[in-house]
């Protein structure tokens, strides 16, 4: 025991040693640093391939900080107050956006010298919209739009619908009573229209596009976002949903084949294998295609196709700005500049990645070119840019993110049975006056 | 008479430094915010009392230290009771069970893995469709059906329970053996010649000496229970689902401060949390110590009574404080 306590001894100093080392290793690299390196944080990897060529194009050098998605709002906020160790370019989700955008944290880029109004006819418009303040200043800027569509099986849809063409297909899906036509249709035949109910809260959100909160602090709660308790409960209860929640290893698990319908031991045990369905959609924005469906959706590849659902919606969204307290502004708008405003670097850009741009010049000149081989050939990028054209900017606010989460869990309470309708919208409004206690709640 | 050299002071320094900046700072900076409306934005704004107001009303709150005694209070109570038999276990001459070393090893090392790799470990075999647990439970015929453990707030409140108990049996049963080995063997030599049985043995002398022990268990568990934050931030949502019941105190502190931005409110959470944290820990400190008063006093009985004994001849005065 002696010895085994030594061991384990010897080996927390020793970890303790590397992780100090590896603290005096940084801390070195960032006193070495001077006004010719560019700070940028963000929560995903995406950037590293622009700074490359970003560091190639003007001989500089870029340090990238990623930061988890989870902890980047906490991570980031005493930096920008305190303005100690503070990038130069940070990037905002729009969960977030809206919160930052109004507090002093990114330049105002409608000023000189970058005036960047110039360049609003070059944008989808509300890709350019999210980034303004409640003044109408310009903070950040998106190289990307997001608008969501419905991904549906093509072989399914022949099966089931008579037909896989999106524009049909979408026609037939173009309110939520033909949506749930189709559902029905589907289900005769074995199949599941979505993955699970929350697939829909888009589509309820999108469907009268009203804020969550006003400029009197007043919770708007639409017949919309009511409906969509009831919508969601239908959806359970005439079987149109195959039990596989967002996020969940049976929803990444139902793009790529039948899945246990309401358990999945039954693969273990092979008599009862007979449960089994297939999901026909999700609902998902540009970027599911590539991260989501593609990943995961192997064995179905190119089976299937992206159409509009009852309302236009988006999902997501990256933006970025240069800190107003940077010490290197130019060479920061620079790199925004160059993410957002670059003819050049966006047409490789997209080309290699296949990520739907908000700069028209460009998507313009590339759009028609695209076929991509996952969706059987179809052209998502026009699909996409058309839809981004329907979306209304004026109703994100920064609370969005946690309002829709407190609606989504008191949904599920409801469908599951454990409160009623009315009890469900009582306790959604005692959650948000309890998260934010400045709303006034119906 | 020597002057005092004041040079120690130079080297305890160090110490007193940090503690102000990381510890007392901190904790009054805390307090200061609890009067505030702060929300992590420029300068926070004096409310006077209105959160402390607030969280007396706060029907969350309530909730969320129900549900934290809750699953504090069957995680100890199962966690001591293995501790405890396999205490008895390992302490009884009877049985000389060998490899002591080993089993307090093996039994300690589920709580060596850090505890978000245990909460993600547990989700995926808690997983309703997925889940090895249930696929388990499925295959022997124990049930018909998956259970939607993380669904139902009683069953993920007990799990939550469980997987503490599981993690923290380990280390109670080696603090407990730690006691067991300070108490003499004679008494339990004794107690054998007596003819005690197993049960009388670990009723009248294990239990009663490995008092003190106990009490340091419950106070430490008592305190590392209250502050219970990351299993059910980690195994649901973050937000205590299902309905409320994995919202603990601790939760909810994080998810006002940090996902809602209310800092003052949240440090008021704090405040009350350490006041809950005095108040029951001075409770348990204090019942346990009039215990311990009474058996004083029981053993001054026994005294009495062993030396009334030693006069009619008996000279077996072993049993000095064994009640």
């Amino acid at each position: 025991m002696k010895k085994m306590l030594g061991m384990v001894l010897t080996l927390v100093l020793l970890a303790g040693l590397i992780a100090g080392c590896s603290n005096s290793a940084s801390s070195t690299t960032e006193k070495g640093k001077d006004s010719d390196v560019l700070k940028v944080w963000s929560f995903t990897d995406e950037l590293k391939e622009p700074i490359k060529t970003f560091e190639e194009k003007n001989g500089v050098k870029v340090e990238l900080t990623i930061i988890p998605i989870a902890d980047y709002p906490t991570k980031l906020k005493p930096v920008l107050e305190s303005g100690v160790g503070a990038p130069d370019v940070f990037t905002g989700e729009i969960a977030f956006l809206k919160q930052w955008i109004n507090r002093d944290y990114w330049e105002n880029l409608s000023a000189d010298p970058y005036n960047v109004d110039e360049w609003s006819d070059d944008y989808v418009p509300y890709v350019f919209d999210l980034g303004k303040d409640n003044e109408g200043n310009v903070k950040a800027l998106s190289w990307q739009t997001t608008p969501g569509g419905i991904f549906y099986r093509r072989s399914i849809a022949k099966e089931v619908l008579g037909t896989d063409d999106p524009a049909e297909v979408g026609s037939m899906m173009s309110s939520w009573e033909k949506m749930y036509e189709v559902g029905d249709k589907l289900k005769a035949e074995g199949y599941r229209l979505f993955p699970d109910e929350g697939s829909v809260r888009w589509f309820s959100k999108s469907e009268d596009p009203q804020p969550w909160v006003n400029e009197n602090d007043e919770l708007i709660m639409t017949q919309a976002k009511l409906d969509y308790f009831d919508q969601a409960k239908e959806l359970r209860e005439k079987d149109y949903t195959a039990f596989a929640p967002e996020w969940s290893p049976s929803w990444f698990a139902s793009m790529n084949g039948p899945v246990a319908y309401n358990g999945g031991w039954e693969e273990v045990d092979e008599k009862a294998s007979g449960d089994k369905t297939e999901v026909f959609s999700y609902a998902l924005p540009t970027w599911g295609l590539h991260s989501v469906l593609k990943p995961n959706a192997e064995e179905t590849a190119g089976d299937w196709a992206v159409t509009t659902g009852p309302a236009p919606y988006f999902w997501g969204g990256t933006w970025l700005g240069v800190y107003s307290g940077s010490k290197n502004k130019d060479l920061a708008f620079e790199f925004v500049k160059m993410m957002t405003h670059d003819e050049e670097f966006l047409t490789d850009w997209a080309k290699e990645t296949g990520d739907v741009l908000s700069y028209l010049p460009v998507t313009n000149k590339i759009k028609d070119d695209f076929s991509e081989e996952f969706l059987g050939g179809q052209n998502n990028y026009t699909f996409f840019l058309e839809e981004a054209k329907k979306i209304e900017p004026g109703i994100v606010t920064e609370y969005d993110q946690q309002i829709d989460t407190l609606l989504g869990s008191k949904v599920s309470e409801y469908v599951e049975g454990k409160l009623t309708k009315e009890e469900a919208v009582q306790e959604f409004y005692k959650a948000v006056k309890n998260a934010y206690p400045n709303i006034k709640t119906p | 008479m020597k002057r005092l050299d004041h040079k120690g002071y130079y080297f305890i320094a160090p110490f007193f430094v940090i503690f102000l900046v990381f510890n007392i700072y901190p904790v009054l900076l805390t307090f200061y915010y609890t009067f505030t409306h702060y929300e992590g934005y420029g300068k926070p704004e004096f409310i006077g009392l209105a959160n402390y107001a607030r969280i007396l009303t706060d029907s969350y709150f309530l909730e969320a230290f129900v549900n934290t005694w809750k699953i504090w209070g069957l995680n100890f109570a199962l966690q001591l009771g293995i501790a405890l038999f396999l205490a008895a276990l390992f302490s009884d001459l009877r049985f000389r069970i060998k490899g002591l070393g080993f089993f307090r090893a093996v039994f300690y090392l589920p709580n060596l893995i850090t505890i978000s790799s245990v909460a993600i470990l547990f989700s995926i075999m808690l997983d309703w469709q997925y889940g090895s647990i249930n696929q388990f439970l499925m295959k022997i015929g124990l049930i018909a059906e998956p259970i939607n453990w993380l669904n139902s707030p009683f069953a993920s409140q007990a799990s939550v329970s469980l997987i503490l108990t599981w993690m923290w049996f380990g280390y109670t049963f080696i603090v407990l053996m730690a006691g067991v080995s300070g108490i003499s063997k004679e008494y339990y030599e004794a107690a054998l010649i007596d003819g005690a049985n197993r049960i009388q043995t670990f009723f009248y002398i294990t239990l009663p000496l490995l008092k003190p022990i106990m009490l340091y268990v419950l106070i430490t568990s008592l305190i590392g229970g209250l502050q219970l934050f990351d299993l059910p931030m980690l195994l649901t949502d973050g937000l205590g689902s299902p309905d409320g019941a994995l919202n603990t105190m601790v939760l909810y502190l994080y998810n006002q401060a940090f996902r809602y931005n209310n800092y003052g409110y949240a440090a008021t959470i704090a405040y009350m949390l350490f006041l809950i944290t005095v108040v029951f820990s001075a409770i348990t400190f204090k019942s346990m110590y009039r215990e311990a008063k009474g058996e004083k006093a029981a053993a001054k009985e026994e005294k009495r009574k062993i030396k009334a004994a030693k006069k009619r001849g008996n000279t077996n005065a072993q049993g000095k404080k064994v009640a």
